[in-house]
């Protein structure tokens, strides 16, 4: 009894102590967590961090869609933020038909998907060659092929431009097919790259085991290379898709007849909405006409965006699994 | 000597062979690459060294030597101060890019409830940061913080950075949304790029006791080096094609003046090229060097 007594005199203070240190243990692991994501104090700064920037992002879109569907006077009237008084469908109706927006719609969507789909499997190809397969000089053509990045199509714009008017390729679907065709389409080099990481980072017993079974190279690439790149072909598509739907600059000198893109309309809707300021429109910002851009603007991005909400979880996947980075 | 013979000639065929087929599969490519890229180079450093007048049914070319490169930096006073001054941005912002989009995609990249809609959310860029759309948004004001006028940063910046460089940081921060816009393909990389290294890692600094901030220190950022390569790489790739730049401006309004045309305008352009072409050479440089060192240590 006595000896308890002594022992709890002699040691209570410390067991006291390592309780305590406990406890406080508990709380900085509940508060700051075992991993840096853990914590409740780090999930609410994270939280907060990501919100702000994510409403940085959002912000331009809701904005083009209240300007879109605020009627003039709302516009004009400044203790209008973001919810118009009346919503008005009628910047819709003047934008579909500044820009007609069907036929654009059809011109934009027969362009990207045709020259994605050619670029996909040209680029797989090109990429395999300098991936797996014997070629002469393979040094130089990767480092031409990066060169190809690099330059700038501002600099060979006009002898292109050129060449197309020979080639009688101008304001037709061909002058952005036929590019592509040949393996220089918008960023081509790029995917080539994305499909050369791709191809090397697969076995070669692979191939190996294909050549024993008698399959020529055509047969192994068709049948077993290219179903196996099914993730970084749907990648390089949808990027694809949406640098040929978004292209402005090219478009801007080789299609300016009849068969032009979305990005060119909306560029010229101010001039169809009020042909009597022709030629000054920099010099103007225009109220009466910026809902209807809006409009415009939201009706050329909503494509993409629907397609790219469907696609999304292969496309994070795909990027994740593709080894793009490797 | 004749199944030698033989053997060599079997040994060529087969050669002939698989450089046939891996040829035939680069044939696109390389017609592509001589038809609508090699000579547009060409063609296009030809016109730098000439003056180009457009005649009915073609051009008329008047040699002219170096002099189109000379003129831009001697007659021409308004070329070599926008590349100065776009070259100074683009020097603040790509390290601002990429710093941010490192950033983004380590939280990014944590587990918690809701990462799905924030991914989505910041794949927006992705979408139509390269638009005409943007641009059109940009032209009406819509993606401003008007923080700069707020807080009146003016002279807060002059005093810490000096008048020299206060202009280049203010129009820096006055296009902190626009930054933000071209992050988004650096993301992309960056998250793409940390599935690569391993989980396990992280579990044994655990156990050994490293702090979650040690950990990125040294696992995180030094196997994220490659990524940061290729991050800057695409940025200053991003940046200097970007249509609405100054100096691409500055030659797009010199192609059709009459009295400077395609030939001098072709000249800026590869001068421009040159300083761009420069400035990657240098990057790969250092990063070459820092990942051999890396290399060497461990």
């Amino acid at each position: 009894m006595n000896a308890t007594r002594v022992i709890i005199r002699k040691f209570g203070g410390q067991a006291k102590a390592i309780f305590w240190s406990r406890a406080v243990q508990r709380i900085k692991v509940f508060v700051l967590g075992r991993n840096v994501s853990d914590g409740l104090l780090a999930k609410l700064i994270l939280y907060l961090l990501l919100s702000i920037v994510a409403y940085l992002y959002v912000q331009p879109i809701l904005y083009m869609i209240s300007t879109a569907l605020k009627p003039l006077s709302d516009l004009l009237d400044p203790t209008v933020k973001w919810i118009p008084r009346v919503v008005t469908w009628e910047n819709f109706q003047t934008a579909v038909k500044g820009i007609k927006y069907p036929e654009a719609l059809q011109n934009t969507a027969i362009i990207a998907i045709s020259c994605s789909v050619v670029q996909v499997l040209i680029c797989a190809m090109t990429g395999y060659a300098l991936a797996k397969l014997a070629v002469p000089f393979k040094g130089l053509i990767t480092a031409l092929v990066i060169l190809t990045f690099l330059i700038p199509p501002q600099i060979i714009i006009i002898p292109l431009y050129v060449i197309y008017s020979k080639l009688s390729l101008l304001n037709t679907l061909f002058v952005f097919l036929i590019p592509a065709i040949f393996g220089q389409g918008l960023k081509s080099a790029l995917f080539i790259l994305i499909f050369r990481q791709f191809f090397k980072s697969q076995p070669l017993s692979l191939e190996e085991a294909a050549k024993l079974d008698g399959a020529s190279t055509a047969r192994l690439f068709f049948g077993i290379m290219l179903p196996l790149a099914r993730s970084a072909c749907l990648v390089v598509f949808l990027f694809s898709f949406i640098w040929y739907w978004n292209m402005y600059y090219e478009p801007s000198w080789f299609l300016t007849d009849n068969f032009t893109p979305l990005s060119i309309r909306l560029d010229r809707l101010e001039d169809v909405l009020n042909p009597s300021l022709l030629g000054q429109r920099n010099t103007i910002d225009n109220p009466a006409t910026e809902s209807s851009k809006m409009a415009a603007a939201f009706l050329i991005i909503l494509p993409p965006i629907l397609v790219f909400m469907f696609l999304q979880r292969w496309f994070v996947t795909g990027i994740e699994r593709t080894g793009i980075v490797e | 000597m004749k199944p030698s013979n033989e053997i060599s000639r079997q040994r060529r065929l087969f050669h002939s062979k698989r450089y046939g087929i891996g040829l035939l599969f680069m044939l696109p490519w390389l017609i592509g690459f001589c038809v609508f890229v090699a000579v547009p180079i060409g063609w296009s450093i030809f016109m730098s060294l000439h003056k180009v007048s457009v005649v009915p049914g073609g051009f008329k070319y008047e040699r002219f030597g170096l002099k189109n490169f000379k003129d831009a930096f001697v007659v021409d006073n308004v070329f070599p101060i926008e590349l100065i001054t776009y070259f100074q941005q683009m020097l603040l912002m790509v390290p601002i890019i990429v710093i941010f989009a490192l950033l983004i995609s380590l939280m990014l990249n944590q587990r918690f409830p809701g990462r799905f809609i924030f991914r989505a959310i910041f794949f927006l860029p992705v979408i139509f940061a390269t638009g005409q759309v943007l641009s059109e948004l940009f032209a009406q004001g819509a993606g401003e913080i008007p923080f700069l006028e707020q807080y009146n940063l003016q002279p807060m910046v002059e005093k810490y950075v000096g008048l020299q460089f206060a202009t280049t940081v203010m129009d820096v921060l006055g296009r902190v949304v626009l930054i933000l816009w071209y992050s988004g393909v650096q993301i992309l990389i960056f998250i793409a790029g940390f599935q690569t290294i391993s989980p396990s890692v992280y579990e044994a600094v655990r156990i050994d006791g490293a702090s979650p901030w040690d950990s990125f220190w040294k696992i995180t950022l030094p196997a994220s080096v490659p990524f940061i390569s290729l991050n800057v790489l695409y940025t200053i790739i991003d940046l200097f094609t970007f249509p609405l730049n100054p100096v691409l401006q500055h030659i797009r309004a010199n192609m059709f003046k009459i009295d400077t045309g395609y030939g001098y305008a072709s000249a800026l352009a590869w001068i421009y090229f040159g300083f761009v072409f420069a400035l990657i050479a240098v990057v790969l440089w250092l990063f070459g060097r820092s990942m051999k060192s890396r290399g060497k240590r461990s």
